[in-house]
């Protein structure tokens, strides 16, 4: 290897850190690429809440289909003051789920369909952030990130006052980054539930960590990698009718995340809650139906928690009994 | 490129008469129409001599009540009612590749079939969610993924693509897409009772002969009009698109051949009239759909008619077609062009104007034409089984070929015809074979378009000596397992693009196809 003078480093080392510098600056000019915007990590088809889990399955072979429709105002601002920038200011999605439910176990699909994506475009802290313009029209069959999951319930009966369980989910790329619907990465969930039902009270909660090879620091309002998941929900039932099974649950869900990386900072920390009503009816062959409505917004509103939310959902569960016993 | 619903069976086929309440079936004289099928039931003939006399299976299906699948496992299992169903749920998976022999090509334009040899595939895999909401009220959903490389670009070939399965917007990386997403409920009338098999987007369920169907939401259109039991779902049977439907029914859908509208059908016995009215792309042949329905649409209208003919039954279908669309008439383009040479092709793209790529400064180009215009068309498709498992068909189109080619492929007439048999008579009751024949040609005005340098959707070889485009195609599908299919086939197509000068071209291809 040939000897190099002292000066001649300090000159190379001062090119690498002029080209460094360089690349830095070219980084910090270049566009936003988009990520998966939304944060409403819908619970299991069958799941009682809108992201907490009831861990209410039971029986032998059962099912569950879901139906959830969505809006959210400003779900994505970047920058303060004059250079606040609603980058995606309307979000309207559909929710398709399916669930397949043994004992205790749940495995499930969901489809996430976007029908309306808005914002403004411009440019915030240097970077440059093209709105998303997606609508039924120019993307009439696209899907965001579907989602296959599996939840187990490892600790207590389906109505008991304590049940916990874990539940593991693989996200795919289905969707676009420009779009913001998708990170155009594999991502995977994992999580801690636990559920009860004591009385008239029922609650949820959880704790888990979100997979997120993305990492787009230091573009403002942008994933930061990986993320802690926490989540609480509580509500009284009410009973509705004179009609068996028919109830009435209503209450909060507060739920959110921060970036392991940056833990709990105001800029990668996102809480939101939702006041939930949900009314639950049992038909005379024992099929679930429940008609879901909630509303709320960003409490500490990081990327995804909007100014406000309405989202609402039609489930229904039912168990495959056997035909000889009807 | 459309694709086709992929258990698209006619009505007859899935349908079974509820015990005790067989229907009355019209039964005249069809000598008319046999005659003129004389042919066709020779070639079935053929196929009944070289097999042995001996199965009393059904015609080729989509699903077999002793097929391996999810449903008909749960039912098995007593888990499920499939001949009362509240929900179902079935898959496929389809892997088809194609090879391509080199053919002859004094010349070429952008939208050629290329000359050497060139491998094509598609794979696809669908999944199909259907549930009761209430009485006579179903939904059905339909996710599906796509992955495909078409030969030349798709481009080159006007009414007889050699897989069904291509779209216009496909790539080799794997796409995921909502294929369907619809409601439909039923009013029934009375009659007699006809019992709906459990099916993909088909509840099991028992409903009035005399009944009023209406479904509105995202389908393809294939989904209700112009189905045939014979050719029936065509990731069994035939490869080439000119056998899925008229090749000449330009029938509105984005560029994956999916539509968003309603549709209408009564039925009433042995007789039943459609009528439906679907959104058309926003650009001719792309992925963007114009919701402006009442301002450009398609609109159908088929009657039916089944019947029994010499103890077998068949069944026949007049289909109307009407769309109103932003699109350029040949004419036009031509007159345009010979008017001020400079609305060419080449200068579209400068000017701002959708148009296919072309950069022919000598030759015409649709972009300088669209305007709303309307294209139409009427069809017959004739479905007979002339034995137990042996059955034939003949499909027919004449639209006007005024105007440019919109949603599905380049052919403004087009004729099809072929005999497919099920293996029971060689006792592999699942097993599938086939052969067909498929012509389309286009319109003076078309081809004096093409013969000037014009490229449309899909072809335009930059010159032409107008002719028609046929294919020859035989397939035979091996079954495993009840679940899985291994097909094998050949196509062998004269005049590719509607170009005397060209070709003709040999197609081998395979194909995996697994339901369940």
């Amino acid at each position: 290897m040939r000897n190099s003078s002292p000066s001649s480093r300090l000159f190379f080392a001062g090119v690498v850190l002029a080209v460094v510098s360089l690349a830095h600056t070219a980084a910090a000019q270049s566009a936003a690429q988009g990520f998966a915007l939304e944060r409403l990590y819908l619970s299991a088809p069958g799941g009682g809440w809108f992201v907490m889990d009831d861990l209410s399955m039971h029986g032998g072979l059962g099912g569950a289909l879901s139906l959830t429709t969505g809006y959210s105002r400003k779900p994505l601002r970047v920058g303060t003051g004059s250079e606040r920038l609603a980058v995606v200011s309307d979000q309207l999605f559909t929710d398709f789920g399916f669930a397949a439910t043994v004992d205790r176990f749940r495995l499930y699909l969901n489809f996430d369909a976007p029908i309306s994506t808005k914002g403004r475009s411009g440019t915030v802290n240097g970077y440059d952030f093209a709105a998303p313009s997606l609508t039924l029209s120019n993307s009439p069959d696209s899907f965001a990130d579907a989602r296959i999951g599996t939840d187990v319930r490892v600790l207590g009966e389906a109505d008991s006052p304590f049940r916990l369980g874990v539940g593991a989910q693989l996200l795919f790329p289905t969707g676009k980054r420009f779009d913001y619907d998708s990170d155009g990465t594999y991502r995977a969930m994992g999580r801690a539930l636990v559920a009860g039902d004591v009385g008239s009270f029922s609650y949820a909660g959880q704790l888990g960590a979100h997979v997120r090879p993305l990492n787009e620091s230091p573009a403002p309002a942008s994933p930061r990698g990986s993320e802690l998941l926490f989540g609480a929900a509580g509500g009284l039932k009410f009973p509705f009718s004179d009609s068996a099974g028919t109830v009435i649950v209503a209450g909060p869900e507060v739920f959110g995340e921060t970036a392991f990386n940056s833990f709990f900072g105001s800029r990668s920390t996102g809480v939101e809650g939702l006041l939930t009503a949900r009314m639950e009816a049992i038909s005379d062959r024992g099929a679930l139906l429940r008609l879901k409505l909630g509303a709320g917004g960003g409490i500490d509103p990081h990327f995804g928690a909007p100014e406000w939310r309405l989202v609402c959902a039609i489930e229904l569960s039912d168990q495959f009994v056997h035909v000889q016993e009807h | 490129m459309s694709r086709s619903d992929p258990f698209a069976r006619n009505a007859a086929e899935c349908e079974r008469r509820a015990p005790g309440n067989a229907r009355r079936r019209a039964s005249f004289n069809w000598s008319a129409i046999a005659a003129s099928s004389l042919g066709l039931v020779c070639v079935a003939l053929l196929l009944l001599t070289a097999a042995r006399a001996s199965a009393q299976a059904g015609p080729p299906e989509g699903h077999e009540d002793d097929a391996f699948d999810v449903m008909n496992v749960l039912t098995q299992n007593g888990l499920h009612n499939i001949r009362d169903e509240s929900w179902n749920a079935y898959g496929q998976f389809t892997y088809i590749s194609s090879w391509k022999l080199p053919l002859h090509s004094p010349y070429q334009s952008v939208n050629s079939l290329l000359p050497g040899a060139e491998r094509s595939f598609t794979g696809s895999f669908t999944l199909y969610f259907g549930a009761r909401l209430w009485h006579g009220g179903e939904a059905y959903f339909v996710p599906e993924v796509i992955s495909e490389r078409a030969l030349s670009g798709l481009h080159g070939l006007g009414g007889a693509i050699q897989n069904f399965e291509l779209q216009k917007t496909g790539s080799s990386t794997p796409q995921l897409y909502r294929a369907r997403t619809y409601f439909r409920q039923t009013i029934g009338f009375g009659g007699d009772s006809v019992e709906k098999t459990s099916d993909p987007m088909q509840l099991g369920t028992v409903v009035d002969s005399h009944r009023l169907v209406l479904a509105v939401g995202n389908f393809t259109i294939l989904d209700f009009f112009d189905k045939n039991s014979v050719t029936s779902d065509p990731r069994q049977t035939f490869f080439n698109m000119a056998f899925m439907t008229h090749a000449s029914w330009d029938f509105p859908s984005d560029a994956r051949g999916y539509s968003w509208g309603a549709v209408a059908e009564l039925y009433w016995d042995d007789w039943a009239v459609r009528v439906g009215r679907i959104t058309p792309p926003r650009n001719p042949n792309e992925l963007q759909i114009d919701f402006r329905i009442w301002k450009f649409y398609g609109d159908q209208l088929e009657l039916e008619h089944d019947h029994v003919l010499l103890g077998q039954r068949g069944a026949v279908r007049l289909l109307g077609f009407q769309n109103r669309v932003d699109s350029a008439r040949f004419d036009d383009a031509i007159a345009a062009f010979t008017a001020d040479s400079g609305k060419n092709a080449a200068a579209c793209e400068i000017n701002g104007r959708y148009n296919y790529g072309s950069t022919n400064t000598t030759a015409p180009d649709l972009c300088w034409a669209r305007k709303p215009n309307a294209k139409r068309g009427v069809g017959i498709n004739v479905e007979q089984y002339v034995a137990d498992e042996v059955g034939v068909f003949v499909r027919g189109m004449y639209a006007d070929g005024n105007t440019e080619v919109d949603a599905f492929n380049s052919a403004d007439r087009s004729l099809s015809f072929g005999a497919l048999a099920k293996g029971a008579r060689w006792h592999r009751p699942f097993d599938v074979a086939g052969v067909g024949s498929g012509t389309s040609w286009i319109s003076a005005a078309h081809a004096r378009y093409l013969a000037m340098g014009g490229v449309d959707g899909f072809i335009g070889d930059g010159q032409l000596r107008a002719g028609p485009e046929s294919v020859v195609e035989a397939f035979y599908s091996l079954n495993l397992l009840k679940a899985i299919w291994l097909s094998a086939d050949y196509q062998h197509i004269w005049n590719p693009g509607f170009n005397k000068d060209r070709g003709p071209v040999d197609i081998f291809g395979a194909r995996v196809h697994a339901e369940f």
